[in-house]
């Protein structure tokens, strides 16, 4: 899934407020789902931020110790890859570490941060949240 | 007729533990969330009701789950160690694989029906040292170290028949390479004052900096520059026997190159001379990387069974793709000196 140029063109002139504000909430929404046990006392305090590569966009994420919220500035941690290799990660078609040793996923900041993300993001069962959406919505994000 | 070998997986969470079983693993390597085993990173790895369901899943579908506490237990800490064995005993882990004698010791008089293989980490290169730790503890198998030809693992394999030492050896089949002097590698320690040893993680991520400039990645470990890739070179894991040093002038890999080990050339070899099981490398990578590594050593190994064994070149590319460095080696298996 590659979005369009004109797509990614409107979206380097958008503000980054609100996109981070609704990461931010989406995450609310899906934590008591995906991480019922995970206190996310490693993020409390800190900031991370998720960068699309070749566009000057991105999300600041923190945590305030009970929510996600949306945040600014360059973040404790930093990750920054195309729009696609963060889809094909997100589906697990690739590994992270594939995409590191191929350049095509970076990564600057505390990296110990970075590596706790990434493996949360590994344990998580997504079939938790999937199956709470419509079938058809759901299939299309199943391998 | 050979014996199929066994497939012996990596896991650092319930999703890779998963995909291993669901794309043909024998076995599943797990570890706990602390330093007792030798992959003891930032959210990785299991807690006890995590291993209660690996371990569900796994037996319910005949698959076995190993737990890994093959790091050196700290002097005044051993309490840490023994109680990670209680625990996998406990959960109904089907073998632990251990380096510390101590440990092994403790195991054997505490939970005698526990299954005990012999780590790689606890560097045992040849029969005599084998037969020790089966005489001496009941250990069943060995890993063997990452250093040994071909003909050095079939001498191990006919030295153990020969003298009716009943322990099955397990080599490694797939993953990154590193200088392997395993379980007493000083490199990480000299480094950040940690290792993989006792604190179960080389090249520790709180030491570890990325930085990115107009395309180029330098690598740092605990301020020490290991390595500058170019935007066009791959990159590798930030350990010192991988770096790029200057040494008298010019700069190059002292110590070595980053390399991964692929053995599906020399699968038929493997199983002729009766390796019981293959590991694969990897409990840090993600759950893709378990799914591509598992079912293509899974397809390879059935066809090796059979007569005609070719390497198909689906199977390298697919390895290839996840690999780690430049190129992919037959490691010390083929080794035409001596």
């Amino acid at each position: 899934m590659i979005p369009p140029r004109a797509l990614l063109a409107l979206l380097e002139q958008l503000p980054e407020a609100p996109p981070a504000q609704v990461t931010a909430s989406a995450l609310n929404i899906a934590r008591p789902i995906l991480w019922p046990d995970e206190s996310f006392d490693w993020l409390t305090g800190r900031t991370l931020r998720l960068e699309v590569l070749q566009l000057n966009v991105g999300v600041t994420l923190a945590h305030d110790g009970r929510r996600f919220i949306a945040s600014s500035g360059p973040g404790d941690v930093r990750f920054a890859a195309t729009i696609a290799d963060y889809w094909v990660m997100a589906r697990r078609m690739e590994d992270p570490d594939t995409l590191f040793f191929q350049r095509r996923l970076r990564i600057e900041g505390d990296t110990e941060l970075g590596l706790q993300l990434k493996n949360l993001l590994d344990a998580t069962d997504w079939e938790l949240l999937l199956n709470r959406l419509p079938e058809p919505v759901a299939n299309h994000f199943r391998q | 007729m050979a014996v199929l070998p066994k497939l012996v997986c990596p896991a650092g969470s319930l999703p890779a533990l998963k995909s291993a079983v669901d794309h043909g693993a024998d076995a599943v390597y797990i570890g706990f969330r602390n330093a007792t085993n030798a992959r003891n990173f930032a959210g990785l790895n299991f807690n006890d009701a995590q291993v209660r369901e690996g371990v569900r899943y796994a037996q319910q579908r005949g698959r076995e789950l190993l737990v890994a506490i093959n790091t050196y237990a700290r002097a005044g800490e051993t309490a840490i160690w023994r109680s990670a064995v209680d625990r996998a005993a406990e959960l109904g882990a089907d073998a632990v694989i251990l380096a510390d004698i101590g440990l092994m010791e403790y195991a054997h008089r505490t939970h005698p029906n526990l299954r005990l293989h012999l780590s790689v980490q606890g560097s045992a290169t040849n029969a005599a040292a084998i037969t020790m730790a089966h005489e001496c503890f009941g250990v069943r198998r060995a890993v063997l170290p990452r250093v040994l030809t071909l003909p050095q693992v079939s001498h191990v394999i006919q030295s153990l028949r020969q003298a009716d030492v009943p322990v099955e050896i397990e080599v490694f089949g797939f993953g990154s390479l590193c200088v392997m002097a395993e379980g007493r590698c000083l490199l990480s320690s000299y480094a950040t004052g940690e290792a993989p040893n006792v604190h179960g993680v080389c090249s520790p991520a709180s030491f570890v900096r990325w930085e990115n400039e107009r395309g180029t990645t330098r690598a740092r470990l605990n301020g020490i520059l290991i390595d500058s890739f170019a935007p066009d070179e791959p990159a590798g894991y930030p350990t010192l026997c991988k770096g790029r040093f200057k040494v008298e002038g010019a700069t190059y890999y002292a110590l070595e190159e980053p390399t991964s080990l692929n053995t599906l050339a020399i699968l038929p070899e493997l199983m002729k001379v009766g390796v019981a099981a293959i590991k694969v490398e990897g409990r840090q990578r993600s759950p893709a990387y378990v799914s591509a590594v598992t079912a293509t050593l899974r397809a390879a190994l059935d066809a090796a069974a059979g007569p005609g064994y070719s390497v198909k070149s689906a199977w390298t590319s697919a390895l290839e793709r996840v690999s780690e460095g430049h190129q992919q080696t037959l490691g010390a298996y083929s080794r035409p000196w001596r």
